[in-house]
């Protein structure tokens, strides 16, 4: 009786997560603990488990830095639950819609910001994309990563990784790559 | 020359502009050098009478101490494994290929999945919003426009009122190109130094005749995409249009804010 109840709870769970629901992606802590339950972190779990035979899993992007230890209940409910690829695809080709140019310039962006703690000057960051790419190219670009959530702009013009680079982008991967990739 | 207690507000000023552009720009905060300006602080308070100067010393001692939280989490970064020398990171993305980037990208983007349904609820939500809706005749009534009679008008007045011309467009077509061949060195003028005048008006019209300068086969435009630079160069004779060859339309946009940051450098 009580694992009907959990099966549904999951269907219901899956359902939230991965249909939008509202103009970004993904569900808050406390919309998943409304409509599943105090114990909604184990459907989650369950859930999670369940994604795994499908190369997916859920990923906690958590509204400040990820916490050290394991994260208070506040913590978790202001949280975004979104369902990723478990792997990364390690394919260019799944790039689909993406021209070669901005997935660079998106990659430079945020490894520049990464690098700098999390935000830089946006007239730095376009600076270094224009050793690349012509002005109109960058601006455009970067205005199309905030739109799509890669980045944040704020009333400084100082840029912020934005909540779809924590959710999708290792960044720590992405600076080891970066050091390692040979130059030929 | 300013009084002491003139020269410690604007050094207050100075401090807590500084320190906000610290933490704003995300320098390096050990750049501030905290115990000289807590010094420098000390030695303006005996100055200070007014409630407005302890008022700003307060928010400047605020300011530093942010200051001295930005270093704390400035050492944590530099001590967990996420931290790389910034400058490294930007000397390989400077040498990288676009593709050699892409390549990494693949390897470390775990897209987000996500999917976009209708429910019967929203359908019915929608056929609601469509049978409420009033037809757009209602909610955009036409302009009026008053009906005059036709009336005939004259050659002149045509002229005065600057809508036709004694000249043709050719012969101000080139008019400009002599203007061009005169602007031009061996290498040409750049598009912007040509088109430039002191008034918004006539650089634009200059921006449309040098389009059709280029159109009808009097000059040809050079790009030099590193430098970014658009060099306009005049032919010595008029190329014929040939219809075999292919055109390059080139966008350039010249608005008055632009005009204005020209004019300004």
């Amino acid at each position: 009786m009580q694992s009907a109840g959990y099966a549904r709870k999951v269907k219901k769970a899956v359902q939230m997560l991965l249909f939008k629901r509202h103009r970004k992606p993904g569900v808050k802590g406390w919309e998943l603990k409304r409509s599943l339950g105090r114990d909604y972190m184990k459907i989650i779990k369950m859930l999670n488990s369940r994604l795994d035979d499908l190369g997916l899993r859920v990923k906690i992007v958590y509204e400040g830095p990820e916490p050290q230890k394991s994260p208070k209940e506040g913590e978790i409910e202001r949280a975004r639950f979104f369902v990723t690829l478990r792997n990364p695809s390690a394919s260019v080709d799944t790039l689909s819609g993406w021209r070669v140019d901005e997935i660079a310039a998106l990659t430079a962006a945020i490894a520049y910001i990464t690098s700098k703690q999390g935000k830089a000057p946006r007239k730095d960051v376009e600076k270094l994309l224009r050793e690349k790419f012509p002005k109109w190219r960058v601006e455009m670009s970067l205005n199309q990563y905030i739109k799509k959530g890669y980045m944040n702009e704020d009333d400084n013009r100082t840029l912020y990784i934005g909540w779809r680079s924590r959710a999708e982008i290792d960044q720590k991967m992405l600076l080891n790559l970066l050091l390692r990739e040979d130059i030929n | 020359m300013p009084s002491k207690k003139t020269m410690g507000r604007e050094y207050l000023l100075r401090i807590l502009s500084f320190c906000l552009s610290v933490s704003q720009k995300g320098v390096d905060p050990f750049e501030v050098e905290v115990q000289k300006l807590l010094e420098s602080i000390r030695k303006y308070l005996p100055e200070w009478k007014l409630p407005e100067d302890f008022n700003l010393d307060a928010e400047t001692l605020n300011r530093i101490s942010l200051i001295v939280e930005l270093q704390g989490k400035w050492l944590k970064h530099l001590s967990s494994s996420l931290y790389i020398d910034p400058l490294l990171i930007e000397l390989k993305l400077k040498i990288l290929e676009p593709e050699a980037l892409v390549q990494i990208f693949s390897k470390c983007w775990r897209p987000i999945v996500e999917m976009e349904q209708l429910v019967p609820k929203r359908v019915k939500e929608a056929i609601d919003y469509w049978n409420l809706l009033p037809p757009i005749e209602e909610r955009w009534p036409e302009l009026e426009v008053r009906n005059i009679d036709l009336n005939h008008t004259t050659m002149e007045s045509l002229r005065e009122l600057g809508i036709i011309s004694d000249i043709s467009f050719e012969d101000v077509l080139k008019k400009t190109w002599k203007e061009l061949k005169k602007a031009s060195n061996k290498r040409g003028v750049p598009f912007w130094n040509f088109i430039n005048t002191a008034s918004y008006s006539e650089t634009v019209r200059r921006a449309y005749l040098a389009s059709f300068l280029v159109t009808y086969g009097y000059a040809k435009l050079e790009i030099n995409p590193l430098e970014e630079e658009i060099i306009l160069i005049p032919l010595k004779e008029q190329r014929n249009l040939n219809s075999n060859g292919q055109g390059v339309s080139i966008p350039l946009s010249i608005d008055r804010e632009t005009w204005e940051r020209m004019n300004k450098e």
